[in-house]
């Protein structure tokens, strides 16, 4: 037995090794380590942050985002109008390349509209069914009717999966092979794809901002252990990685040779509560829970200080984030108080937790040593994500921690996911208010900023009084990449700005 | 003998010995070094790393005791009717042993305890499910020799019954190589369960379980190297004691493995 404990071992070394033998030495080529590999290249079939931070360099959008996702910019759209009644918008295209060669029409962009709203593989299909017509009225012109005014309409044309695909290329190649070798129209092309080892992107020359990129190449390559991948970069085996660990943040920033970035994200970790769940059902029992847990506590023990606490499932730095909304004190005695009154002082909840998750482990350790302290009982049950996915949308939990990070600038795709009673259950919590329900539905149609943010706030006033789930905390993005290179920046949605990326 | 019976003491007592609570977290604490204090230092949730060693001997005793009694039940009864018998219930037997046998033990492992859900309980069925192959094997073949012994035709020739035959004159002379075999298996069955409750699979939190603690520290190895080796050398330690402990039952009865 003792043997086999080598061996693992031993295959430990071994994997570490060739990774470092294997890496390109080729100046110019800019190697990041990350936990997993992209999944597909087809933009329409992924909602993961693996893919879409890979092919946002290999892709570009019609409408982009700026770095500190703060505003929408001129993509392969220069400019646009909208109609006074806001159903009309007119797109004038830039003289642009595929990486064939082969001209980028504003047909090849109503083609990639159409086909994330109809294509039947599409995940992103319900967010574009607001578009009625998009039509290419000349090569460079594209006009889209929509079937009702959207204020996020702008912001969903700039979401990865709304990237500009090659029509000549897709019907040539069929979905399956440009999947996997796609004709691109961002800074690189997809060079070489070794499935669950790494992605060799090559600069494309057709590119039509292609003096920007310094770069001669990109190699995402995946390491999955998080040790061995911060190990490569300190060892100068890898260029740069992503998804450094909490832990390792002090360490890594002593060392000279590296410098940590903490881009800020938009994302936010929260406990999810199932509302269909006996006592859970009731809003005072919810409230006590979140005056329960401890949030800083979290902050200080998982995120080694590094993350702060959330207050509104719009998180700190995205449009309309309400900084005034209300934060609960953490009050155990209190908390007690409240579920005696309502009848639930034996609560005792299952906790589903993501096993092989480092954070989420700790979290729910720390959590049940909290809730303890209210008299509230926690069983933590591990499986793996799949399995957790499936409880989840089946409704077999009671709490279990999750995250979430924005695909868009505007806050109504996560809020109609969220609250905004989607065909998801409310992201699985079986959460029902119909007044805020109704008041997503207008602010999406509302044109007017200003009372849009009124009606934002109050929709987030009425989520956290009825703790639809409980905001734990927001946390940047951390990675870490050798002093050589610069410009390595990633901005709030998770885009890469690979195109200015220089390694020195 | 002497390492076994360190980790017994620490388990039976273990709330008199360890200086803390194991699962209480202190903030203020968290990821000490080995000190007066904390003699093995603390962990990320600031618990103390020897309260948890010391619990931690509770559990993994109790996985490498039940872990074992079960298959060792299971397989030597089997594996004497299939050896008794002989015929078409051997062939019935034997062939589910092989078809057992076939598949990589982890694995099979791994996939009873995902049906059933993490959780030692589902650790324990699993084992008895997979773990009686071994001794079901061991034990046919020793009965297939004994049954032809002058004792054992002896006993059939007086009419005893075919039960008491089995189970009185011919099991506890067979049952030495198992026994024996019992103590090499409980290290296989430590370190399964370590090793099932490191996937997050076994013992859930905020119990301490060595494998579990192991798996845990993973992340701090660079930062914090007394997480993850106290556990880890408890393991061993114990591991260690079975083996020896399994040697010398050998010697002692004459077996030759």
């Amino acid at each position: 037995m003792l043997k086999k404990w080598m061996k693992i071992g031993l295959v430990t070394v071994i994997t570490s090794l060739s990774i470092g033998a294997g890496l390109a030495e080729a100046a110019g080529v800019l190697t990041i380590g990350r936990r997993e590999d992209s999944t597909t290249f087809d933009p329409i079939k992924t909602a993961q942050n693996i893919d879409f931070w890979v092919f946002s360099n290999v892709y570009d959008v019609l409408v982009r985002v700026d770095k500190s996702a703060s505003k929408l910019e001129p993509g392969l759209a220069e400019s646009w109008t909208v109609s006074e009644d806001g159903l009309t918008y007119t797109l004038k295209l830039r003289e642009a390349k595929f990486s064939d060669g082969s001209p980028l029409t504003a047909g090849d962009a109503a083609f990639s509209l159409l086909r994330i709203r109809d294509d039947e593989g599409s995940l992103w299909s319900d967010s574009y069914k607001v578009i009625d017509t998009a039509v290419a009225s000349d090569d460079r012109t594209l006009v889209i009717k929509l079937k009702t005014p959207s204020a996020p309409f702008l912001s969903t044309l700039a979401m990865p999966g709304a990237s500009i695909i090659s029509q000549k290329g897709m019907e040539t190649l069929g979905p399956d092979t440009y999947a996997e070798s796609p004709v691109a129209s961002g800074a690189f092309t997809v060079k070489e794809w070794r499935r669950g080892d790494r992605v060799i992107l090559e600069k494309n020359p057709n590119f039509w901002e292609a003096d920007r990129v310094k770069l001669d190449g990109v190699e995402w390559i995946s390491v999955p252990d998080d040790n061995t991948r911060m190990l490569n970069v300190q060892a100068g085996q890898l260029d740069a990685a992503i998804f450094v660990p909490f832990s390792r943040v002090a360490e890594l920033k002593k060392d000279s040779n590296l410098v940590v970035h903490m881009d800020p994200s938009t994302r936010e970790d929260h406990l999810l509560i199932n509302h269909e769940k006996g006592a859970l059902a009731k809003k005072e029992v919810r409230q006590a829970l979140d005056m329960a847990i401890d949030k800083q506590a979290i902050v200080d023990t998982v995120t080694f200080g590094l993350g702060e606490v959330a207050n509104s499932f719009i998180p700190k730095g995205a449009l309309y984030h309400y900084a005034e909304n209300l934060q609960r004190p953490f009050d155990p005695e209190k908390a007690k108080q409240m579920l005696a009154d309502a009848g639930a002082s034996d609560l005792a909840l299952n906790y589903v937790v993501r096993a092989g998750d480092e954070i989420v482990e700790q979290t729910a350790v720390l959590l049940q040593q909290q809730l303890a302290k209210a008299g509230i009982t926690v069983n933590i049950q591990k499986v793996d994500p799949s399995q957790e996915w499936d409880m989840l949308v089946a409704g077999d939990y009671d709490v279990g921690v999750n995250y979430w990070t924005n695909d868009i600038l505007d806050p109504d795709q996560k809020t109609t996911f969220v609250v905004g009673h989607d065909t998801n259950m409310n992201y699985m919590t079986r959460y029902k208010n119909d007044k805020v329900k109704d008041l997503v539905t207008a602010a999406r149609i509302e044109m007017d900023p200003a009372k849009r943010e009124a009606m934002y706030i109050d929709i987030q006033k009425m989520a956290k009084d009825d703790v639809h789930w409980i905001d734990l905390y927001y946390s940047p993005y951390i990675n870490v990449s050798r002093s050589n290179i610069e410009n390595f920046d990633q901005n709030p949605l998770g885009r890469f700005f690979l195109e200015d990326t220089v390694k020195n | 003998m002497a390492v076994l019976g360190l980790f017994l003491v620490l388990a039976v007592f273990a709330p008199f010995i360890a200086p803390y609570d194991p699962i209480f977290q202190d903030a203020a604490a968290r990821l000490h070094a080995p000190s007066p204090a904390h003699p093995l230092g603390t962990d990320n949730f600031g618990r103390d790393i020897l309260s948890r060693v010391i619990w931690g001997a509770r559990i993994d005793l109790q996985i490498a005791v039940i872990g074992v009694v079960f298959p060792f039940i299971i397989g030597t009864t089997l594996g004497t009717i299939a050896g008794f018998f002989g015929g078409i219930v051997d062939v019935i037997f034997m062939r589910v042993v092989d078809v057992v046998l076939a598949f990589p033990f982890l694995v099979l492992m791994l996939s009873i305890i995902a049906i059933l859900g993490p959780g030692l309980g589902s650790f324990y069925i699993a084992m008895a499910l997979v773990g009686w192959v071994s001794y079901a094997r061991l034990v046919r073949a020793q009965i297939l020799v004994l049954k032809n012994s002058d004792y054992a035709v002896a006993a059939i020739s007086l009419g005893f019954s075919r039960s008491r035959v089995m189970f009185r004159h011919l099991l506890p002379n067979a049952a030495a190589g198992s026994l024996v075999f019992v103590m090499s298996d409980a290290v296989l069955v430590l370190l399964n369960g370590a090793a099932i409750s490191y996937l997050g699979l076994g013992v859930q939190p905020p119990l301490a379980e060595w494998g579990v603690m192991v798996a845990d520290g993973q992340s701090f190895i660079s930062t914090a190297w007394w997480i993850t080796l106290f556990p880890g050398l408890s393991i061993v330690l114990l591991a260690f004691g079975f083996s020896l402990l399994g040697d010398a039952l050998a010697d002692l009865m004459g077996v030759h493995e």
